[in-house]
């Protein structure tokens, strides 16, 4: 509840459009009552042959009334619709501020892309919050009371039974069942999910279940969890089609109970017979409106659940405990020297070490090599460097600065960066460049795609999300042409060639050490090439640093690097 | 939509239901309006007592008991329909892509493919469960009413005659308006939403450029404009259910004027038939209206299952298996490839014309720039993709006439990215095996592919969960677990797509080693990103763009091949660095 008392305080902002929705909706449905009650009364009094004045009026306020109630219904839907679309975009913006400031740190705890989609798909489901779950009851409630005050001026009794019939419909019989719906519910989307696992296994793994001969196996499993998937979506269907059912009959035997409520009290004399018509006719319409009621609680279900989970992942606040500082490195055009200084971490839930006792000098305009097999710890001391992870242990240096007192924007504003995993944007070649530097121009990020050799892109070429248009290689060379053209002199190349061929490689590398001559450099690097070129190499395996220096005396010393030398050279 | 409307067709019994459940419906509305009548006819105007009146009040309970289950049996079996034309397009799907997925998947169109699997089919269940229903309720309860109108006052029937055609045709003309641009605007929301998604995976890299701050203003901008665009469509729509009500009160509005002339002017009818007609009149316009509110969510049915048929349809061509055996004893055997083409798709990356022949334990390098079509030709050797023209000839009879079960009986493919499936590392490792492989086999093949130290360390031994929501494995760790695969197959054929980076020196080392201990029983088919590789290959296969530009030897290429002198001296040099 207090994840949706969020989402209603963004609501709130939109108050005008919300107060027009109410009104709107509350004329729309008290004018569909008062049109049949007054034609069923009209209808009466014709029987009675009364003045021909009495008629005109009549039938004139049920002409009137018809027209207000339709234009009332457009002005509902039109006001709470863009009340709507207006929340999706302030919940999309306050969401995205919420979220900004905990990246990146929150995307190792959620190392799935998954959990990005299913908060846009939570943001996209709040959508039914306002339009169906927040404001229907409000002009549903206004409607029914105006009305039952109305029918106790004529008759108490009336005006009980349809106070009942609120109950019921609106109340009791929409609970009976939404406790069934969410257990089905949750049901579903756990088939769902476990379908949609499937359905990427068999379609990712392919070759292998091709060449292994499992695929018609997988397929008859697929068959089996999508049969059990609609076979449950089936009983929810069912399941809401009971519920609409029950509450309709419900509405109707109020009615009924009106109508024969009035035949007896008609006759008792209690209610004067012109009358009886006009009353069942109230009841019929008012009772019209309720019908959704039965979907309120599913669209109240879903609703929290998103807003729950919305908030479960912003509030994961600082919980890596990096201290932001204050401090800002300044905005300087030459390169600073980096120092470590007896550097230890572990990630949370790993009771390894993922780097042990790291001592690292990086003088200004150095370039270092950092070298090792997978999974030795290199990458996550880049990590640290760029502040996305807090040291246990020990004290980083930039430029005189302890990493701690500085924020982490300056950081990055200092850094010329390729990571492996990089970003592409929907858009062009130019957007995706752009965001290296606005001021660009056309002639500079044509020279950086030369220096890649990816001059046969134009920049006006689309590049899709993330960048799925392009070849691995392809994107990483793009992502080494924008952190060219970013006018920075501290570079850290993760494995930034990993995927481009040799013969671009060397091209690339020419270029990037040419604009980077003067710069403070470190480049992780798992082939052991261009190492002579290296101010220094650091050779890392689990976690610690085990040898360094430069090529010439690392192959001298015969050690671990002379030895992963020695392998390449073989494999070669 | 011919082939919704023919799987409909389908449903013979369950259609002839609907049309009697939809009578039936029409009966209960007509007699629920005759009891309502009556009663309020009895006591206001007759003044009978309230005992007389008492097994009306009975009727017209058992016919409003009627009519409800009458509906709820309706929604039933529209249920019922959806669900059962789901299971069988999912069905058709999956048989599909079976056909059909390597393609795809290394088009990296997989997302697509599982969101059609899911999304569009669910999205299909509409039409089923609630168009088709509504759309013969609407075909028949409104004439039922109509008759008995005419029967009761025959003005009324014609006010109502000439009326309610303008309920379709408004819809219709409304219809073509929104249509085109409810559909662009389907797409802008899809590519929105998108859009959103792709800031927040893009936020590191925002970050880094110190450009986070600016996308909360683009975020804004972008949603309030497509709020604007979408009021635009929903402003149509609403205008268009605004004229219909307006058109069914107007219509009501006659009728009852009509009727009330009727009953004090010429004093033609009675109280009960005006009163039973009135009641009667909005029961036929709110079918017709349904029908409207009903149509949107079958139209977008209709759009997910134009999705299916298309994906159905797909002109790719599955690979197509023969019945002839090939006798595991024949195996290696030479593979010959004649003017072999391939294209993803007109405009796309294309094979053109390979031909060569590969002996009996051949050791075969592919090489060439990324992109040259090195895994592509890996795949058509493999007989994962259909060859567009030209023919794979194993034994000197084409690939595609043997049974499919015994050419990868034969084969090992050991990729760049093996695959995990969940459950545990011996059900991986064992899925390599033709048979059952026992516990000690799958250990020792474990120990060949230098990936059983590993395993001993972890808790759970041979028995750890991988995969999906299992542990991870390294991508070394993954490598070694593939070659594992292949220990315990011992296949005569091994196609292997050799990694170009991110493995430790461990495992290059023991990939190195494994593939030479296989090799002597086997005819290996690399795409060799080494030199090592190359330089030992008995035969290389130089592809560029498409073309397979030389073969031979590697002393013979760099000979007379500039092109291939130009990779190769490259790598030489960095090799002599």
């Amino acid at each position: 509840m207090k994840d949706l008392a969020m989402i209603i305080k963004l609501m709130i902002l939109e108050k005008r459009d919300i107060f027009y929705s109410i009104i709107f909706g509350f004329i729309a449905g008290i004018t569909a009552v008062g049109l049949f009650a007054a034609s069923g009364y009209l209808i009466s009094k014709a029987a009675l042959t009364p003045p021909f004045y009495t008629l005109i009026i009549l039938t004139s306020s049920v002409k009137l009334l018809g027209i207000t109630k339709a234009i009332a219904r457009y002005a509902e839907r039109y006001f709470s619709h863009r009340a709507t679309f207006t929340i999706l975009s302030n919940l999309r913006v306050a969401f995205f501020n919420k979220l900004e400031p905990l990246a990146p740190g929150i995307f190792h705890k959620y190392r799935s892309g998954d959990l990005l989609s299913r908060v846009v798909g939570d943001v996209e489901t709040l959508q039914h919050f306002f339009l169906r779950v927040f404001y229907p009851p409000i002009v549903l409630l206004l409607v029914f009371i105006s009305t039952i005050l109305f029918t106790a001026f004529f008759s108490i009794y009336v005006a009980i039974v349809l106070l009942v019939g609120l109950l019921l419909t609106v109340f009791v019989v929409p609970a009976l069942f939404a406790r069934k719906q969410v257990k089905i519910d949750r049901r579903v989307r756990e088939q769902r999910g476990e379908l949609s696992t499937e359905a990427a296994e068999f379609l990712n793994g392919f070759r292998d279940l091709k060449i292994y001969q499992k695929l018609d196996e997988k397929e008859q499993h697929l068959i089996q969890s999508s049969d059990a998937y609609i076979n449950d979506q089936e009983q929810e269907n069912i399941n809401k089609l009971t519920s609409q059912s029950v509450n309709a009959f419900m509405s109707l035997i109020v009615s009924w109970c009106v109508l024969a409520l009035g035949a007896y009290l008609v006759f008792d004399g209690q209610l004067e017979g012109i009358l009886l018509a006009m009353l069942v006719m109230i009841s019929l319409t008012v009772f019209e409106d309720a019908g959704p009621m039965a979907v309120f609680p599913i669209h109240y279900q879903d609703s929290k659940r998103a807003a729950n989970r919305l908030s479960a992942v912003v509030e994961h606040e600082n919980e890596d405990g990096i201290i932001n500082g204050d401090k800002a490195l300044s905005q300087s055009d030459h390169a600073f020297p980096i120092y470590m200084e007896n550097v230890s971490f572990s990630f949370p839930d790993e009771p390894r070490q993922t780097l042990r006792n790291i001592d690292l000098k990086l003088p200004a305009g150095s370039k270092t090599a950092l070298v090792g097999p997978s999974g030795s710890g290199k990458s996550t001391l880049f990590q640290l460097l760029l502040k996305m992870n807090h040291t246990d242990q020990g004290d980083i240096q930039l430029d005189g600065l302890s990493i701690n007192q500085i924020e982490q924007e300056s950081i990055w504003a200092n850094l010329n960066v390729v990571l492996q995993e990089n970003h592409f944007f929907f858009g062009t070649v130019r957007s995706n460049l752009l965001i290296a530097d606005e001021t660009l121009t056309d002639p500079e990020m044509e020279a950086a795609l030369a220096k890649v050799e990816l001059d046969y892109l134009s920049l006006g070429d689309a590049v899709y999300e993330k960048g799925e248009n392009l070849s691995g290689g392809e994107k990483q060379r793009l992502a080494i042409a924008r952190t060219m053209l970013k006018n920075a002199h501290i570079w850290l190349l993760d494995e930034p060639t990993s995927s481009v061929d040799a013969l671009a490689e060397e091209t690339i590398y020419r270029h990037l050490f040419d604009q980077a001559e003067h710069d403070t450099l470190v480049l992780i690097s798992h082939r052991l090439r261009n190492l002579e070129k290296m101010d220094q190499i650091i050779v890392m395996d689990h976690g610690k640093i085990i040898e360094s220096g430069t090529f010439a005396e690392l192959m001298q010393q015969q050690g671990y690097l002379y030895e992963m030398k020695q392998i390449e050279k073989d494999l070669l | 939509m011919d082939s919704l409307r023919k799987v409909t067709f389908g449903y013979k019994w369950q259609l002839s239901f609907l049309f009697a459940l939809s009578v039936i419906t029409a009966v209960a509305i007509i007699l629920q309006a005759y009891f309502l009548v009556t009663i309020v006819d009895r006591v206001f105007l007759q003044q009978l007592t309230f005992s007389e009146i008492v097994w009306l009040l009975w009727g017209l309970l058992a016919i409003l008991l009627i009519r409800t289950t009458a509906s709820y049996i309706n929604g039933r079996i529209g249920i019922k329909i959806g669900a059962d034309v789901k299971a069988s397009y999912r069905k058709s799907l999956l048989h599909k892509f079976a056909g059909t997925a390597i393609s795809s998947s290394s088009q990296g169109q997989s997302g697509g493919k599982v969101s059609t699997l899911l999304d569009a089919v669910d999205e299909m269940d509409s039409y089923f469960s609630a168009y088709i229903p509504q759309l013969i309720q609407t075909s028949i309860i409104p004439l039922i009413i109509l008759g008995v109108v005419f029967s009761q006052h025959v003005n009324t029937g014609l006010i109502m005659v000439i009326t309610a055609p303008f309920i379709p045709i408004f819809m219709i003309i409304i219809g073509m308006q929104t249509k085109t641009k409810s559909e662009e605007q389907q797409e802008k929301l899809a590519a929105f939403s998108g859009r959103f998604l792709d800031t927040l995976q893009g936020l590191t890299t925002l970050k880094l450029f110190g450009q986070a701050k600016e996308q909360e203003n683009a975020i804004e901008k972008s949603s309030l404009s497509f709020r604007d665009a979408t009021m635009q469509i929903l402003k149509v729509a609403f205008t268009s259910s605004f004229m219909l009500e307006l058109i069914s009160m107007l219509s009501i509005g006659i009728v009852a004027l009509e009727l009330t002339i009727q009953l004090i002017i010429y004093e033609r009818i009675s109280f009960f038939t005006a009163f039973f007609l009135l009641v009667l009149a909005p029961e036929f316009y709110t079918t017709l209206k349904q029908l409207g509110s009903t149509f949107h969510s079958g139209r977008s049915s209709m759009g997910a299952a134009k999705k299916v048929t298309d994906a159905l349809t797909d002109t790719e061509q599955p690979v197509q298996w023969g019945k002839k055996n090939l006798p595991a004893e024949l195996m290696p055997a030479v593979i010959r490839l004649q003017h072999v083409s391939f294209a993803y798709g007109e405009g796309q990356f294309s094979l053109k014309n390979i031909a060569t022949v590969i002996p009996s334990y051949g050791q075969i390098a592919i090489a060439g720039r990324s992109g040259s079509g090195k895994t592509t030709l890996l795949h058509l050797i493999a007989g994962l993709l259909p060859a567009a023209d030209g023919q794979i000839f194993v034994h000197e009879k084409p690939l595609m006439q043997y049974r499919e079960k015994d050419w990868f009986d034969q084969l090992s493919y050991i990729s760049q990215h093996p695959y995990l499936f969940s459950g545990t590392i011996e059900e991986n490792i064992a899925i390599g095996g033709n048979s059952d492989a026992s516990r000690e086999e799958i250990e020792h093949a474990a120990e060949q592919a230098g990936i059983a130290d590993l395993i001993q360390t972890l808790e759970d031994g041979y028995d750890t969960r991988v995969g999906e929501a299992g542990r991870g494995l390294s991508g070394g760790e993954m490598q070694r677990l593939a070659l594992a695969r292949a220990f315990l197959k011992k296949p005569s054929i091994i196609l292997f797509d050799e990694p170009t980076t991110g493995l430790d020196l461990y495992t290059e080392r023991i990939l190195q080693q494994s593939i030479q201990q296989l090799s002597r029983d086997a005819t290996v088919i690399t795409v060799a990103h080494r030199l090592h590789t190359i330089k030992h290959a008995d035969n290389i296969l130089f592809l560029e763009n498409g073309n397979l530009l030389a073969e031979g030897t590697h002393d013979e290429l760099v000979e007379t091949v500039p092109e291939y002198r130009n990779m190769v001296s490259l790598q030489q040099g960095v090799k002599n660095e």
